[in-house]
């Protein structure tokens, strides 16, 4: 009996083995199986002893082969382990890492979303004397081993929005949050509140959330991953991937496919190969703090010993933490690494004990531990051809705009205000005064004055046939634009693709592209336009001021064929990145502007575009200026930067939220096609979005849906009244009025000095 | 009462329609089509997203317009003669030949049990904003009708008239105008069921779809 | 002139017809165009009378341009001719015409001059440049109450200084149209109260709180200046002033009388003579000022003071240029065909005459005749026209697209025009006399498809033709 579990189990580790290397050939795999089979048949004629010996040593083998075969795992193997049904899931941390824990809104498929759990849980231990319980908030993608209402841990918006309820749950009882991501991706569905809109209010509040938070990946996938990983301590399970997109789908963008066609294995592995999604090379490149090592080819579900690794890592994330924003952090850590020393081997975390309890200035450390963290993130990832002196001086005037900000907007304020009320009072007691003394009088004249018509002097008839005051307003309205676009110098019509259903007449180009400015005269449609337009004919006349220009997207990840694609993309659109930021004004409204221009490989954000952004962000804050961030058009993150472009997602996003935090007026405008990672972070968090008419918003486009999903969608699924009507974005304007309703956006939303406080 | 069998018998006798594909515009003519006998579709999809055959194109002002299928059926004829030809408004180019689907066939045999509301004048007609809006919204079957309501806008010569519905209280079943396409007066512009019919419209829908078959 | 120039003319019914001769007479080719609906009307079958098959083209519309460029380039057409309504004052098809690849003559006044007088505000602001006066107005949105009231203010005392009977300021929501957002306003103290709620409507509905401020005036006289400029826009002659104050209810023009007054005939509390002097040099001067190069009409207001005040320019041959043509003689020769006149300086000809060869006899009128109801707020008879017969005579010209041989059904897209009738005569009395005898010679009769007769405005035309000219 016994002896028939033990071939069972090696059975299963062998069909377990064939999963994860596919359709490959290997020596070892083959040896296995023949010992297996030779073992089954030669089991009959054996003694039990026989049978025992010959057993013990097959069982020897496989762990011998399967440390070898582990060694050979490529990065497409390790996304088959992640997404295998033996693979441990997050119950089985629950179970086996915490003493005792409760989920929270959940029971298997009754839950508002069963591919996002969530747990209070308890590490309960006994240091010296003491019993110390310590409570954990546990958030994090629930595979279940193949169930299929967990839907592969690809959680909906609302699953998400039910983790950020609990992050704030655990923030209000100071308690640390342990996230688990297992995840291919987030489910891309557009209802309230919004696969982009969800990730991106998540990272917004993760930014500044005052508890501890350690999270560890398993499987990674892009925005869904994202949406509980904004940590202090990222550690990754060495069998995991973290990436940016799934292998097939980067392979599908690779190869251009159609929806529904199949791509070749070897692109997928490839792919698999070049956007680096190991945990090696994530912890390389910076983005994970620490990997914990899996049991050879993987941590399974019966992997009891790997459990309390997970657990003495967790205990010891949570309270490294801990001690570097706690006081006394010198002498908590000397006691650690005195210990270290001792022993000569890797301290056991459950012997230490730090409380998980912090007090209010250690918890503001806390949060601009993790702004630092993030910020110093992908520096070497984008191109920066400035020489040494600019970038010294680039530092210094950025501390000289603070300070002069910090005067002119905190100490003057105060006394300022001071006087301004004084000087209000006065004003309204003069103006009393006046009104009592001057009302019998006026009242008198008007009785002279009403009734009958008066008599009109020759020189007032004359004034009359001039009665209103022409003010020339020079320029921009009126269909008189200052850049034309070159689409309005050929002589042809344009269909407007509404032209069925609200019987658009064919539109003449030079008047649709030039006059019109791409808006169809008959029902509205907006076609779209090139940014150069919005340059010219939104801001002020010769206002812009371009900086960080010689910030250039490059390949970090030394992708195949990648730099020619880049050079390829600066020649044809003569700039350095697909992200423009500059100063400019609106009516003399001073702001900055950080541009996503779409013919520059769609518009994608990398290291390059990221960086630029954040330092957008931080130029509006030290000026205390306005920020609009103008998409033009973006696809998203660019997959061949891998994880480089991902983390520009919780990087711009927290420089947002540190700018919005300190009284800035941050405004985003949608033009076209705005998709995924960008709209799921740092765009998607702005309280005020709007979007031109032409513009599409969304997480996933059509076809990424449609093979994700399963789901056709209608065609405007995407278009910029759907996004209004779900809660998505703030307002649609229309392309001629854009100047002045930004105008409008800036006078109402911004106050006085368009900026908060 | 209408005899639902002896129609459906009627059009089983001859279940097709021929169906002219005509020039919207001015232009010159280039056929995709190259031989009848084609079989073409309409455009089809859950949102009818997927555009119908090709038939031809037509050019004009640089403008290279797809002349494509409206309903599914096989080309009968088309005229090669005018390829490369500039060629008037509303010249015939192809003809095609359409089998009835048993939805068609239903809105056929309708149209003989539901009240139908007619043009008084020839014009334009169109629904009163408030309706239009509803339609688009939730269907044309939402929309409940009771005599005296405002209902549609006339328009002809430059002007625009309101025009009550007139005739038994019921639901709009169908709607027989198009947009900006004159309608002669007398002819049907909305088809009305009224309630007491709704037994019959309910026979007629189960009939036509056990008895119909659609030609492939 | 080169008779290698072919017409395309852009237009339908009898002004097609006028251009189709003028062309003759010139010697051009033609190619007409017409829309299914518009099949048997008269201008296609004078089109293929005169020119043949080719010279007649279906269109899906009148209203697409796209059509018209294709059917220039198809028949091999060098010049447009726009007509009046459809793209005639259409700034855009006009500027489309001349920077295609292929360009065409424009018959009309240059795209630059249609945008200039074809904005009202605009036209405003030259004419007070110029000294001349225009209707009060705010001519722009108003957002400061103060200011609102200043203007209405004004307005009224206008009105009162003219001696209107009826005072009447209009607030308008100017992001509004289609006759939504309009408030009127008779006396001052309810100003403010109207100004606020439409302020506040337009705000909710357009987000735009911006008010026109404008007035309704109901006495007035309607007079209009004929002028004619060379391609060039540097020499201007004018023929004349008409009269347009006879209209329907809905301010359209059923009678015009040319010339504008008679004050040799007729006695008015102002010096009217002056005022047609006045109106026709102003006009002039604004022409010279753009350097207008085409025909056009300067449209006036006279009030019962005998002020004038310039409502708007109409930058395209009017429906009613043949009374002045009726009236006006170049180097003693008459009528003048001002059609011609218009396609001749288009194609690059010089006027070949001043001012002062232009002379002037007589008066002439011109008849609307259309199928409607003048008793029941001029509704449109639509149905089928039986017979239809005038008895001709040298002082008529009847301008009809209606064929009078065989029965028409009218069409319903377009304006309900049948035909125009211009009588001429050499004084007064003898030119009313005239009119009134055409009318009532005139046989027009019909049959709607729910067998009744056909309406028209013939009684309403033959009373009317009782007080011309008289203010």
């Amino acid at each position: 009996m016994e002896l028939d579990n033990r071939i069972r189990k090696l059975q299963d580790r062998l069909s377990y083995i064939r999963d994860i290397f596919g359709d490959k050939e290997n020596a070892n795999i083959a040896l296995l199986q023949a010992r297996l089979d030779e073992f089954l048949t030669q089991e009959r004629g054996m003694s039990l002893a026989d049978q025992m010996r010959h057993m013990a040593q097959l069982e020897d083998l496989f762990l011998f082969l399967e440390k070898k075969l582990d060694a050979q795992l490529t990065p497409m193997d390790r996304v088959r382990i992640v997404r295998h049904p033996a693979r441990l899931c997050l119950k089985d941390i629950l179970e086996n890492v915490y003493d005792n824990y409760t989920e929270i809104g959940g029971q298997d498929e009754y839950s508002i979303d069963p591919s996002m759990l969530i747990a209070r849980a308890y590490i309960t231990r006994r240091v010296g004397k003491r019993v110390i319980n310590q409570p954990v908030m546990v958030i994090g993608q629930e595979k279940g081993h193949g169930q299929e209402f967990r839907n592969g841990g690809s959680v909906k918006p609302w699953g998400n929005a039910k983790a950020l309820h609990y992050m704030k749950v655990a923030e209000t009882e100071n308690i640390p949050i342990h996230s688990y991501v297992f995840t291919p991706g987030s489910y891309p569905i557009e209802d309230y509140p919004g696969a982009a809109q969800q990730i991106a209010k998540n990272l917004f509040e993760m930014a500044s959330l005052r508890v501890p938070f350690v999270s560890v990946i398993s499987e990674g996938g892009s925005g869904g991953a994202e949406a509980i990983a904004l940590s202090d301590m990222r550690l990754m399970l060495s069998h995991g991937y973290y990436s940016v997109i799934s292998p097939e789908g980067a392979a599908a963008i690779e190869a251009k496919t159609r929806q529904g066609e199949r791509v070749a294995p070897e692109l997928i592995a490839k792919c698999a190969r070049q956007l680096k999604i190991t945990a090696a090379d994530n912890l390389a490149m910076g983005y994970v703090d620490k990997v914990i090592d899996e049991p050879p080819l993987g941590a399974r579900v019966d992997h009891y010993d790997f459990y309390k690794t997970l657990r003495n890592e967790m205990i010891k994330a949570t309270n490294q933490v801990i001690l570097q924003v706690k006081g006394m952090k010198l002498f908590r850590s000397l006691a650690l690494s005195e210990r270290l020393a001792r022993k000569g081997q890797a301290v056991d975390a459950e012997e230490v004990f730090v409380s998980w309890n912090l007090s209010s200035k250690a918890r503001e450390n806390l949060v601009w531990k993790r702004h630092q963290k993030f910020r110093r993130l992908a520096q070497t990832a984008y191109m920066d051809t400035r020489t040494f002196g600019e970038k010294v001086v680039g530092r210094f005037q950025g501390l000289a705009w603070a300070m002069n900000s910090y005067f002119r907007y905190e100490f003057l304020r105060k006394h300022q205000r001071k006087i301004k009320r004084l000087q209000e009072e006065l004003e309204a007691e003069v103006h009393l005064v006046r009104n009592k003394v001057g009302k019998p009088i006026r009242a008198v004249m008007d009785k002279f004055a009403g009734g009958r018509p008066q008599t009109v002097s020759e020189e007032a008839k004359t004034s009359l046939t001039q009665l209103s005051k022409w003010d020339d307003k020079g320029g921009l309205s009126n269909g008189k634009w200052v850049y034309t676009s070159p689409k309005a110098k050929e002589d042809r019509t344009v269909t407007c693709p509404n032209a069925e259903t609200h019987g658009c007449l064919d539109l003449w180009a030079p008047d649709l592209f030039g006059e019109y400015a791409g808006v169809c005269g008959y029902c509205g449609h907006h076609f779209t336009m090139e940014y150069q337009w919005y340059l010219h004919n939104v801001f002020d006349q010769g206002s812009i001021f371009e900086f960080n220009g010689q910030i250039e997207s490059g390949n970090p990840l030394g992708y195949e064929g990648f730099d020619e694609r880049v050079a390829e993309a600066k020649k044809k659109t003569g700039l350095k990145s697909a992200c423009m930021t500059f100063e400019s004004r609106i009516e003399n409204l001073n702001l900055v502007v950080a541009m996503l221009v779409a013919p520059f490989r769609g518009g994608t954000v990398g290291a390059a575009e990221g960086e630029k952004f954040v330092r957008a962000v931080e130029r509006a804050r030290r000026k205390h200026y306005p920020l609009l961030a103008y998409v033009h058009g973006t696809a998203g993150i660019r997959i061949q930067e891998g994880t480089n472009g991902v983390i520009q997602m919780p990087r711009c996003t927290m420089a947002v939220q540190r700018y919005i935090a300190d009284g800035g007026l941050y405004l985003v405008l949608y033009d076209t096609n705005s998709y995924a990672g960008p709209v799921a972070s740092f765009l998607g968090c702005s309280p005020y979005q709007f979007s031109i008419r032409s513009a599409n918003i969304g997480f996933a486009g059509p076809g990424v849906i449609k093979e994700t999903t399963g789901v056709d969608i209608p065609p405007d699924y995407h278009q910029a009244h759907q996004a209004l009507s779900r809660g998505h974005i703030q307002g649609i304007w229309d392309r001629r009025e854009a100047r002045k309703n930004i105008t409008q956006a800036l006078l109402t939303m911004g106050g006085r000095n368009l900026y908060y406080r | 009462m209408i005899n639902v069998k002896e129609l459906l018998e009627e059009l089983k006798a001859s279940p097709y329609e021929l169906i002219d594909i005509v020039a919207p515009h001015t232009g010159v003519v280039e056929f995709a089509v190259k031989e009848p006998g084609l079989k073409v579709t309409g455009a089809h999809g859950a949102y009818r997203e997927k555009p119908g055959t090709l038939i031809a194109t037509l050019e004009r002002e640089r403008n290279k317009k797809p002349i494509r299928a409206t309903l599914t059926g096989v080309v009968e004829c088309f005229e090669a003669g005018l390829a490369g030809r500039f060629v008037e408004a509303g010249t015939k180019l192809a003809t095609i030949r359409h089998y009835l689907t048993s939805k068609e066939v239903v809105d056929l045999i309708l149209k003989k049990a539901l009240f139908l509301f007619p043009a008084p004048e020839r014009a334009k007609y169109y629904f009163i904003p408030e309706i239009d809006k509803k339609m688009r919204a939730s269907g044309k079957n939402a929309v409940e009708v009771r005599d005296g309501m405002e209902l549609l806008i006339m328009s002809r010569m430059k002007r625009e008239t309101s025009l009550p519905y007139k005739g038994p209280d019921g639901k709009i079943y169908a709607v027989y105008f198009k947009l900006g396409e004159n309608v002669d007066s007398g002819h049907p512009l909305i088809g009305v069921c009224p309630g007491d019919q709704l037994p019959l419209v309910q026979d007629v829908v189960n009939r036509v779809r056990s008895e119909w078959e659609e030609h492939e | 002139m080169s008779a290698a120039h072919k017409v395309l003319v852009a237009n339908r019914g009898e002004i097609a017809i006028r251009i189709i001769n003028a062309c003759r007479k010139l010697g051009l080719g033609f190619v007409a165009v017409h829309t299914r609906e518009d099949m048997h009307s008269g201008h296609v079958r004078h089109a293929r009378t005169h020119g043949g098959d080719g010279a007649v083209y279906r269109v899906s519309s009148y209203h697409d341009a796209n059509e018209l460029m294709a059917v220039a380039d198809a028949s091999g057409a060098t010049a447009i001719h726009p007509g009046y309504g459809f793209f005639a004052e259409d700034f855009r098809f006009a500027r489309r015409v001349v920077k295609r690849d292929r360009p065409l003559i424009w018959i009309g006044p240059s795209w630059g001059v249609i945008r200039e007088l074809g904005d009202k505000i605009n036209t405003k602001r030259l004419a007070r440049r110029l000294g001349v006066p225009t209707v009060p107005g705010s001519d722009r949105p108003i957002y400061d109450e103060m200011e609102a009231e200043e203007l209405a203010q004004s307005l009224f005392a206008f009105q009162a200084d003219q001696g209107f009977e009826r005072h009447l300021v209009l607030l308008k929501a100017s992001a509004g149209g289609g006759g939504m957002g309009i408030e009127e306003v008779e006396r001052m103290d309810t100003f403010r109260s109207t100004y606020r709620r439409l302020r506040n409507y337009a705000k909710r509905q357009f987000q735009d709180s911006g008010v026109l401020i404008e007035q309704r005036i109901f006495d007035f006289n309607h007079l209009e200046v004929q002028i004619l400029g060379n391609r060039r826009g540097d020499a201007h002659v004018h023929f004349g002033t008409r009269n347009c104050t006879i209209q329907s209810t809905g301010r359209q023009k059923r009678v015009e009388v040319a010339p504008g007054f008679a004050p040799g005939e007729l006695t008015y509390g102002f010096d009217a003579g002056k005022v047609l002097d006045d109106i026709v040099e102003y006009s002039l001067r604004i022409a010279k000022e753009v350097g207008y190069n085409s025909v056009g009409t300067w449209e006036w207001i006279v009030t019962p003071k005998g002020d004038p005040f310039l409502m708007e320019v109409n930058t395209r041959i009017q429906v009613e240029n043949g009374i002045s043509g009726a009236i006006s003689k170049i180097n003693d020769e008459g009528p003048v065909d001002l059609i011609k006149e218009q396609v001749r300086c288009a194609l690059g000809e010089e006027l070949g005459y001043s001012q002062d060869d232009v002379s002037f006899d007589g008066l002439s009128i011109e008849y609307r005749i259309i199928a409607e109801d003048p008793s029941n707020r001029f509704t449109p008879w639509v149905g089928r026209i039986d017979r239809f017969a005038w008895e001709e005579q040298p002082w008529l010209s009847v301008l009809t697209h209606v064929p009078t041989d065989e029965p028409y059904d009218i069409p319903t897209e377009f304006d309900p025009n049948l035909a125009l009738a211009i009588v001429k005569g050499k004084d007064l009395a003898e030119v009313k006399a005239r009119g009134v005898a055409f009318l009532d010679s005139l046989v027009l009769a019909g049959e709607d498809r729910a067998g009744q007769s056909l309406k028209s405005n013939v009684a309403f035309l033959r009373e009317k033709t009782a007080n011309i000219l008289e203010f």
